[in-house]
């Protein structure tokens, strides 16, 4: 595997709060067009782990190069890092003072990326993507969760990135609106979009996951082939986690 | 980051800038003396009906002023205001009424005695009171810093009195007539003045342990200005012109001119009519104060308040401190430390209007950026995160995503602010800015109806409160909207 094809290159990445340890000394390369699902219990360190990887955390120690650029690196512009890794919230975080398409257009419009009507046109394609462009005009608070998460995607796809970060990003939604944002996701994921995802939803990991990661205390346990970690988990910890889950 | 701090300093500097200009707009007056008087201290400052000051000190000022070849610019602030804008080298001198003391002899040059006068004491008409003696377990009212007062307070433990202490001679005459105090104390021709103009009180005792009235300097300043007044007072007393003044206000035709003004029987209507100049001046003052300051202090607030919340550390110390003081200190004693204080310890002269204004500005200022932080720190943090994460730089996402968000939080707040600045504007008539307050004062000075003309005052400040709320509940529904 060429240097150049690493999309993400994680080597001992350490985060602490206080004496609050989180990351204990984590290594993970992810691979051009790889798709890669980190499980694992609550508190294992998953979403911090995500946001070190755009500096919405801080990292305590370690190294962290995203498509080349070294971001624990103090002289690296970060605001041109992340304006190529996309990032999706679990709690979607639409502006509510916007509308749906000034959402999405706001960043590429403001760093000069594009043009007011490229943006524009660029937008209502992607809100065709995930079946919202009816909803362009309207502001976040009339949408549904489900709604807002696809718009949330939309407008992180805007820019055009990389890589695309989702941070547990059905845990908000009601069951029933799971599977239109999972959809969305699996056609990224066809498209060869780079995707880190933390996730619950293991039949999404099952299916699109080139890679599972499962993490517990701060380590990363296990990782494999959705088919060899999940049939075959070696780590008791894994094996525990996934009983517990699968038979939920 | 570099640039905002460049353009925060350069907000800061236009602002120093524009009281500088202020400042030295005060000072542009070269050869003329400023001169601090009182304004409720008939005959000697009051202001007369038709708004003009006028008195025993005033005439005699401007007399000496004119036999001596100099120009006086008036600044009639009120006793204490004068005496302490004198010491802080705000102004030339006083004249003011004021007896000459050994402990003012520390700080203040006097110019030759200009007028003897002693004190005594008065009680409401009808009074049983005919004596110190009878004021035993009673209580007195006096008036702060007067010789009337040390007296009464010299005596008070003899004759087994309390006092109380007031500012200005019409709470003090109130407070006696209203039967709250058995007696008052002032100097003689101060209370007979009043009591000639309709005030409902009796002298009862003889002039006693009095004192001389001088024009005050600066103890080792402006020494050629009080050799002017020396000489020219000498020449006014050899020519009659000096007896002329005095008896224009104490002589027997004197009191008739005032009287019509003080007989305390006009109708609310009457007296804004016959204030109205003086009423719509002190308005405009408070009007013109508040406007200038909430917008400074807007502008303060916003700058302080995302000091606060920005992620550099010393910024928010900073901003913390700013915060701290500013909120911490009465604006009482802003407005005083900023107007007697600061040229103390600068030796450079800045006008009550600008030390008011600055005042207003930090202290309303402060407040603003507490509630600018707090707003900005109730938006969801997440908002911040997903801006960043977009590549939006700090600057970026605070202007187009937070503070947007925040802003609707703060407005009800804003409009709070503005209104306390508002009536905030009334404290600084302590150093003597001719705002609707200190208007007040000085009408009553002259007609002695408190009652009624405070009356007039709180409806006019109820008036515009009303005005500036609705005006302010418009602009929140546009930006609601």
């Amino acid at each position: 595997m060429s240097e150049q094809n690493l999309k993400v290159d994680v080597t001992d990445l350490i985060k602490d709060y206080g004496n609050n340890h989180v990351l204990k000394g984590l290594n993970l390369q992810v691979k051009n067009n790889e798709v890669v699902c980190m499980i694992g219990p609550s508190g294992s360190g998953k979403s911090t782990f995500l946001r070190c990887l755009n500096k919405l955390e801080d990292p305590t120690a370690g190294r962290i190069v995203i498509d080349g650029h070294d971001i624990s690196n103090k002289n690296t512009n970060m605001n041109h890092v992340r304006e190529k890794i996309g990032m999706v919230f679990q709690h979607f975080n639409l502006f509510p003072n916007l509308t749906v398409l000034d959402n999405i257009t706001l960043a590429p419009i403001e760093l000069k990326k594009m043009t007011k009507q490229q943006a524009e046109a660029t937008a209502h394609d992607l809100l065709k993507n995930v079946g919202l462009d009816e909803k362009a005009t309207a502001y976040p608070a009339s949408l549904s969760g489900g709604q807002e998460q696809r718009v949330a995607i939309a407008r992180a796809l805007e820019m055009q990135p990389d890589i695309m970060l989702f941070d547990e990003p059905t845990s908000a939604l009601d069951p029933e609106m799971v599977g239109d944002v999972l959809d969305v996701m699996k056609n990224l994921a066809k498209q060869g979009m780079t995707m880190i995802v933390v996730t619950h939803e293991m039949g999404f990991a099952k299916e699109v996951a080139d890679r599972v990661v499962f993490m517990a205390d701060g380590h990363i346990m296990e990782e494999g082939r959705p088919a060899d970690l999940f049939d075959h988990p070696q780590n008791p910890r894994t094996q525990d986690f996934l009983r517990k889950v699968l038979n939920a | 980051m570099r640039k905002r701090l460049l353009w925060l300093g350069t907000v800061l500097l236009a602002c120093l800038s524009l009281f500088t200009f202020f400042s030295t707009k005060t000072q542009a007056a070269e050869k003329t003396y400023t001169i601090g008087t009182d304004i409720t201290y008939a005959p000697f400052d009051f202001q007369d009906s038709n708004g003009h000051y006028t008195g025993i000190d005033i005439d005699l000022i401007k007399a000496i002023a004119k036999e001596e070849g100099f120009k006086v610019k008036l600044k009639p602030v009120g006793f204490n205001a004068a005496v302490q804008a004198v010491e802080a080298n705000q102004m030339d001198g006083v004249i003011a009424g004021m007896t000459i003391t050994n402990a003012r002899k520390q700080q203040f040059d006097f110019s030759d005695p200009y007028y003897y006068a002693g004190e005594v004491m008065a009680v409401k008409q009808g009074s049983s009171i005919k004596s110190l003696e009878d004021l035993r377990g009673k209580k007195v009212a006096l008036k702060v810093g007067t010789l009337g007062a040390s007296y009464a307070n010299s005596i008070k433990k003899k004759y087994g009195f309390t006092t109380t202490e007031f500012d200005q001679s019409n709470d003090m005459y109130n407070d006696v007539t209203s039967g709250n105090s058995a007696a008052a104390f002032e100097d003689y021709p101060v209370m007979a003045y009043g009591i000639r103009n309709g005030m409902k009180m009796k002298i009862v005792t003889k002039p006693k342990a009095g004192g001389s009235y001088g024009f005050a300097v600066k103890k080792g300043e402006n020494q050629e200005l009080l050799t002017k007044f020396n000489t020219g007072l000498s020449h006014l007393k050899k020519n009659g012109q000096y007896d002329k003044i005095v008896a224009k206000y104490l002589g027997k035709s004197a009191q008739a001119k005032e009287k019509k003004a003080a007989t305390g029987n006009d109708g609310l209507l009457s007296l804004v009519k016959q204030n109205k100049s003086s009423l719509l001046s002190g308005l405009g003052q408070t009007l013109y104060l508040t406007f200038i300051s909430i917008i400074l202090a807007t502008i303060l607030g916003v700058i302080v308040g995302l000091m606060q919340v920005m992620p550099v550390k010393w910024v928010n110390w900073l901003s913390s401190i700013i915060i701290y003081i500013f909120r911490g200190m009465p604006l009482l004693v802003l407005a005083l430390f900023i107007y007697i204080g600061v040229p103390n310890l600068t030796g450079s002269k800045i006008s009550a209007f600008v030390a008011g204004i600055i005042t207003l500005t930090l202290n309303e200022g402060a407040y603003t950026a507490a509630f600018v932080s707090g707003g900005i720190k109730a938006v969801d943090p997440g908002q911040m995160e997903a801006a960043r994460s977009l590549g939006l730089p700090y600057g970026k996402a605070m202007r187009r995503v937070i503070l947007p968000q925040g802003v609707k939080i703060m407005v009800p707040s804003f409009i709070n602010q503005f209104i306390i600045t508002l009536k905030d504007t009334s404290i600084l008539s302590v150093i003597g800015i001719l705002e609707l307050t200190q208007t007040g004062k000085i009408i009553i000075a002259r007609n002695l109806q408190g009652f009624k003309v405070w009356t007039i005052i709180a409806i006019m400040y109820i008036v515009i409160i009303t005005l500036l709320t609705w005006l302010s509940k418009f602009v929140e529904r546009r930006i609601n909207d």
